[in-house]
């Protein structure tokens, strides 16, 4: 590979100290929060400007060198490591907030800027950005559009595609195209297709960010059961009674463990599993919403249900649910998160499958469940240091899957679908759709320089 | 320039009942390299301009199951030429529905209308079809059949290639299976209505509107002759400009707190006349919100919806207008409807006032004589943004061009 002169012209682009190239200053690019993937990129860039960023990518295709965006790296399934080396390149450097445009309900952002720093920007103005997802604080918004992030709100507000309505985008090509603001009833919806396509259709660089008006008073009501399964089932009867919180968070004992143990947020230690359930709407019918959920939450044997008393308790619980995947640390030195959706009418099942899968395997498993949007994240325990326990965790792994789908549901995405799972893709899809999803591909970037073996895992980059 | 007669150049009409019959009419067609035309509820054939070249007609009305309908998990899976209105009462009884508005229920079809992505004034509070496909199967143009999404409101892995066939007009492939998400019916609903003497005033009373934490489900802004339509209001009073319809939905509790809290807001504003209709019959649930028989849809920013109403009001006589003022959509409908006027009203009036505000249009129902006086920029606009990109995922699913030929910017009619 012609490395040193795909250098030197990285470096005119976007200035010397904007390139990484030596190994030791690589190596934590080549990590990624899961630990997934260890493979080293051959170069880091930062930079600065959709410009700088086209020019990176043309130069990179002129050299025969695959380009791969990344933002914080906190896509957990692999998504923000380099297969087989190549330049990856970090927006965290473009992190201007360019407009809040609350008349016509936007924010306009570079792609680098974190959730956090938006959220903090829109206090305040009585508007927020619904997704708002679980790696608040970190995560690039470029980088949660790019894995159509969705956290809370899902269920009320839709998915994280339908948020962005516009991006500015380099393809691979190294054309700049700025697709929206304004709605195009000639155009194909390639918003749509590139939310979630995990860069590998383009590298957003800008984007216009639908804005929702913030709940004045939203209400959060915590249910201890004393099973996950009875959890689960209430979770089904609150969607099939047509009710809509626009969260519902379900933990169970194993995380809650861990969770109190860090964060000391209150929490019953001997529930086997907490349901945090958000609600909103007027004032008037937010009683009428608690008492209706409180009655179906009863009849599954909840031992309690019960409002949280004030903003600070109300803002305590949500930063022990964001932050309970950091704690999973005190409970093993390695951890599987997998990402399922399932109805949530067999919601129940599922969790009754992965305990015997869990119990087969001698694999412990704990539970976070973004139930509002069905869904479910099993977190496999093990250390990696003993090799038979990787492999069962992995087996246990592909066993989920296969339960999930048993299950009328899949593998998802919400922290991308990465290494990890593309793999796995062909096993939800069958030769046609994945001749579709490659002919979509092909059309943003015929000869497949961006993020290679990603989202679908074509044939020269399986590994 | 709305035609009642079927105006497909077709040689004959298929009508499968299964997606293989459907995937072979395609493969056959593709062969022989002839158009094919889906058909749906047959409203939009002339959506854009008519089609050219003769085809097969392939229609959709032999597909028209619903498939299965888990009413706990808020999904439903049909075939594309089942109706609106057949949808409806199948979810009418446990309470639920698919909050999408169009103007003729009985005729339309869930394949047609989500190939159009057609959405109405519950558009605002509710979303598009975009939003409630979940996931599809389509035959592609070379009489290939494949799925797209999932059968979860979470997003499954891959690309969301049901967004991509939504609203895609039937040139990249044609639906023969849908999973929607569907929703909850509220439990009533109200219309607040506004009567304004300026496009000012509409604006003021826009910009209020979340100050006073109602969440609307629609609202739309009428001008012309369409905003008197209505025997229940009466006409508006002299210097009446415009009528603002605020639709509300919710508990019987929740409705009566956002239209009391409205009715207070609303004495703040040089507001001529006010009146609130209650009920589901007459209400965003009601049909009679989409009466205007729209001409073109022009998009443009929210916050400049109101201004190039004003534009339009000012600059084309007994022009009816009809814009979802949150979204940026105006619907327009021209009082001269000789092909002429009609033709020089799009190229010369309409295509130049919206520029500055960078809006999109589309023509919908130009008319034999009227698209012949019309190029296909004047119908369907200069190229938009990433039209290369569009140009090979086209080409990639339809090689051959037979999918709806003319139905889109590639214009090869």
């Amino acid at each position: 590979m012609a490395l040193p002169p795909l250098i030197s012209r990285l470096r005119l682009s976007v200035g010397t100290k904007n390139v990484l190239h030596a190994p030791s200053e690589v190596a934590v690019y080549a990590d990624d929060p899961a630990r997934i993937g260890r493979r080293r990129p051959d170069a880091v860039v930062f930079p600065e400007s959709p410009r700088q960023v086209a020019e990176i990518v043309r130069a990179c295709c002129e050299y025969g060198v695959h380009v791969m965006a990344r933002g914080a790296g906190t896509a957990l399934p692999g998504g923000c490591v380099a297969l087989g080396g190549g330049v990856v390149v970090v927006l965290t450097r473009m992190n201007r907030i360019l407009e809040v445009d609350l008349p016509n309900r936007m924010a306009v952002v570079e792609a680098g800027v974190s959730a956090a720093q938006l959220a903090r920007r829109l206090a305040e103005t009585g508007y927020e950005y619904a997704p708002d997802p679980y790696g608040h604080g970190a995560s690039t918004l470029g980088g949660e559009v790019a894995t159509s992030a969705v956290g809370r709100h899902a269920l009320r507000h839709g998915l994280g595609a339908a948020t962005a309505v516009g991006l500015e985008v380099v393809l691979a090509d190294g054309s700049i195209v700025q697709l929206g603001p304004v709605e195009d009833p000639t155009s194909f919806d390639l918003l749509g297709v590139l939310a979630g396509s995990d860069g590998t259709l383009g590298i957003v660089t800008k984007a216009w960010l639908r804005l929702t008006a913030e709940p004045k008073d939203p209400r959060v009501l915590r249910a201890v059961f004393d099973s996950l399964e009875s959890a689960a089932t209430a979770v089904g009867r609150i969607v099939a009674a047509g009710l809509m919180p626009v969260v519902m968070e379900l933990i169970d004992q194993g995380l809650l463990a861990a969770v109190e143990n860090a964060f000391e947020c209150g929490f019953p230690p001997d529930a086997a599993a907490i349901l945090l359930i958000e609600i909103q709407g007027p004032p008037v019918g937010l009683d009428a919403q608690q008492e209706r959920i409180g009655a179906l939450c009863r009849e599954m044997g909840a031992r309690e249900v019960l409002p949280t008393a004030s903003d600070e308790v109300r803002e305590m619980l949500w930063k022990c649910r964001k932050q309970a995947l950091g704690t999973v640390g005190r409970l093993s030195p390695n951890c599987l998160i997998h990402d399922g959706a399932v109805p949530w009418s067999r919601l129940s099942e599922l969790f009754r499958r992965i305990a015997q899968i869990g119990a087969r395997h001698g694999i412990r498993i704990v539970h976070l469940a973004h139930a509002a949007d069905g869904g479910i994240h099993p977190i496999l325990l093990f250390d990696r240091r003993d090799p038979r326990q990787a492999g069962r965790a992995a087996a246990a792994s592909r066993e989920i899957l296969e339960a999930c789908i048993a299950c009328g549901g899949g593998m998802t995405a919400g922290y991308g679908v990465g290494i990890e799972k593309a793999a796995l893709m062909p096993r939800l899809r069958g030769p046609e759709d994945m001749e579709a999803m490659r002919n979509v591909r092909g059309a943003f970037d015929p000869v497949g320089w961006l993020s290679a073996g990603k989202r679908i895992a074509s044939a020269e980059n399986r590994s | 320039m709305r035609t009642d007669t079927k105006p497909l150049p077709l040689v004959e009409t298929a009508c499968p009942t299964t997606e293989g019959e459907l995937a072979e009419v395609v493969r056959r067609a593709r062969a022989e390299g002839t158009p094919v035309y889906p058909i749906g509820g047959g409203t939009a054939l002339d959506y854009g301009g008519i089609p050219t070249r003769p085809g097969v007609g392939l229609s959709l009305a032999g597909l028209n199951r619903v498939l299965d309908y888990a009413a706990d998990d808020m999904t439903i899976t049909v075939e594309p030429g089942l109706t609106l209105a057949e949808l409806r009462d199948t979810l009418a009884p446990r309470g639920q529905r698919l909050p999408i508005d169009v103007a003729e229920p009985d005729r339309m079809t869930i394949g047609g209308i989500a190939a159009m992505n057609r959405a109405g004034p519950r558009r605002y509070g509710c979303g598009t079809m975009r939003d409630y496909a979940l996931g599809l199967r389509a035959v592609d143009g070379e009489g290939t059949a494949f799925s797209a999404g999932g059968q979860v409101p979470k997003r499954t892995a891959g690309y969301h290639l049901s967004r991509l066939l939504v609203g895609s007009l039937g040139t990249l492939g044609i639906i023969t299976r849908l999973t929607l998400r569907i929703r909850p019916r509220p439990e009533t609903s109200a219309v607040a209505i506004a009567e304004v003497e300026s496009f000012e005033a509409a604006e003021s009373l826009l910009t209020s509107l979340p100050k006073s934490r109602v969440a609307p489900t629609a609202l739309e802004l009428l001008a012309g002759p369409v905003a008197n339509q209505w025997a229940a209001l009466g006409p508006m009073r002299p210097g009446g400009v415009a009528r603002m319809f605020v639709g509300l939905e919710g508990t019987d509790d929740e409705v009566a707190w956002m239209v009391e809290t409205l009715r207070l807001q609303w004495r703040e504003f040089p507001i001529a006349a006010s009146t609130v209709i209650s009920g589901t019959g007459a209400g965003p649930t009601g049909d009679w919100l989409l009466a205007l028989p729209a001409d073109v849809a022009i998009h443009v920013l929210p916050r400049d919806t109101v201004k190039l109403m004003g534009r339009l009001f000012a600059a084309l006589p007994q022009v009816s207008l009809q814009a979802d003022v949150g979204n940026g959509e105006i619907r327009l409908h021209l009082a001269d409807r000789r092909p002429e006027a009609f033709a020089r009203a799009v190229r010369d009036v309409l295509r130049p006032t919206i520029e500055p505000f960078g809006g999109r249009m589309v023509v919908l129902h130009p008319g034999d004589e009227c698209a012949a006086l019309l190029s296909p920029r004047d119908l369907w606009g200069p190229p938009p943004a990433g039209h290369a990109v569009m140009r090979a995922i086209k080409d990639r699913f339809d090689p051959q061009g037979i999918l709806n030929p003319g139905r889109s910017i590639f214009a090869n009619r």
